[in-house]
């Protein structure tokens, strides 16, 4: 009997059925069966299924999109059938505040914490406490930026009338430059400066009046010590007051 | 009070200037696959962030299937959309679609992933071995040397020209016999068959010299 054509033999080594005469040669020939095994090895290294071309599609988190966006210099926006811009109800938005001069970085919003307990628009309830020593009206969990190291917790606190916010800050400590705290609007266009703050325990002042209904986030930038006083579109953590 | 109701500090308006984006709603028809690939390989940003919107989840179904959810996926999705629009002059309409190819680079972060982590894994167990003087396991080498093998396989395949690349892609990753590969892509059965044979000699070979594996 003839020895396979080389083709069936890759087609074996694929694990494609050959034809019967080509079977029970090759179930006798070490010849044969020696070039399979040998075809077969590529087979068996890249046919895994972990390759495979088809799995369940996943829609990847907002920050995927944010991290490409920032190691490409890319401001486009994916369009909103993309996982990463959905209504801030149902999800989270990445808004891109653009950097001054040449730095480039993203403010991401996750919107999604928003939904729920947040302080609502302009009718943030101050919890007056009977004994004067203040009480706590909101508080934020200050969770890391992507790819940053840093997070923390932030607390209104009023005392008779006269609010402040307290920031406890988990962060690197910088060689120069500072971390200063922000809140900052839901579409994050408009944020109000509450000051600079140190790693660990900070208290700063809040401006009368401020509707935190209206500024529910609470940002940590790191700013460098150039005299500009505009956010510098590096966040490092950010949280949603809640009451 | 916000930092916009301070008219004698024109300076600050800055914070609301510049930050909102227009969030296009979506036409009911978009551009075309063939659009976006064509847009995408000329360097129109827009077309990076289409392709994302329309083909991550894909891309990122294989990571996740590969790594389970997580920060390990997200990288891997990431770092295929990166390298893909730097990478973009490498991308020719001709060679096909451009999801096909994300998919194909992405192969390769999961690939190079696994020999991250098998290279983690190794320096993490030497240290181990050090200290209680015991050899590491041969299954864990085997385990090492396929990795190893996998990363060189996808960077040959990355050498081989088309039609040969998508037909033998097909056999191995979407598991065509050579009939339904001929089917799909209208190519005789006899080339077919001919260049899947050649391809896993040139595959085959690339490993007999450089592969990590002991071969028998």
């Amino acid at each position: 009997m003839p020895h396979s054509t080389p083709e069936q033999l890759a087609l074996a080594a694929l694990g494609e059925p050959l034809p019967d005469t080509d079977a029970a040669h090759l179930a006798g020939c070490a010849q044969c069966s020696a070039e399979v095994a040998a075809l077969r090895r590529p087979v068996e290294v890249l046919a895994v299924p972990e390759l495979a071309g088809t799995a369940p599609e996943v829609t990847p988190p907002p920050q995927v999109w944010t991290a490409i966006a920032a190691a490409t210099g890319v401001s486009a926006v994916p369009p909103s059938s993309g996982a990463e811009v959905v209504p801030p109800s149902s999800g989270a938005e990445v808004v891109p505040l653009r950097p001054r001069r040449s730095r480039t970085r993203w403010l991401t919003i996750a919107a999604a914490v928003l939904v729920g307990g947040v302080v609502g628009g302009g009718a943030v309830a101050l919890t007056r406490d009977e004994d004067g020593s203040g009480s706590v009206v909101a508080t934020a969990a200050l969770d890391p930026l992507p790819a940053e190291d840093a997070s923390g917790r932030a607390e209104v606190r009023d005392v008779d009338g006269v609010r402040s916010l307290q920031v406890d800050l988990d962060a690197p400590s910088l060689p120069d430059g500072y971390y200063e705290v922000w809140l900052l609007q839901p579409d994050a266009v408009r944020m109000v400066p509450v000051g600079a703050v140190h790693r660990g325990d900070t208290v700063l002042p809040l401006p009368d009046g401020l509707d935190l209904g209206a500024y529910p986030l609470v940002d940590v930038s790191v700013e460098p010590m150039d005299g500009d006083p505009t956010h510098s579109g590096v966040s490092v953590a950010r949280g949603s007051l809640q009451r | 009070m916000t930092a916009l109701s301070r008219p004698h500090l024109p300076a600050m308006r800055p914070y609301g200037r510049e930050v909102v984006r227009e969030v296009a709603p979506v036409p009911a028809a978009g551009p075309s696959d063939a659009e976006i690939a064509r847009r995408f390989c000329a360097g129109d940003e827009q077309a990076l962030a289409e392709a994302y919107a329309r083909w991550a989840g894909q891309v990122h179904g294989l990571a996740v299937r590969a790594f389970g959810p997580g920060p390990d996926a997200e990288d891997v999705t990431q770092q295929t959309f990166v390298a893909a629009w730097t990478g973009r002059a490498g991308y020719t309409p001709a060679a096909g679609p451009l999801p096909a190819w994300l998919v194909g680079i992405c192969r390769h972060k999961i690939a190079d992933t696994w020999a991250k982590m098998a290279r983690q894994r190794r320096s993490a167990e030497a240290a181990a071995a050090d200290a209680r003087a015991r050899p590491r396991a041969a299954d864990a080498d085997r385990v090492d040397d396929a990795v190893a093998d996998r990363v060189l396989l996808l960077g040959e395949l990355d050498r081989i020209g088309q039609p040969q690349r998508r037909i033998i892609e097909l056999a191995f990753f979407a598991d065509l016999t050579h009939s339904q590969i001929a089917a799909r892509t209208g190519i005789p059965l006899g080339t077919v068959k001919s260049h899947i044979r050649r391809t896993l000699e040139r595959l085959r070979d690339r490993l007999e010299v450089d592969g990590a594996a002991l071969h028998p």
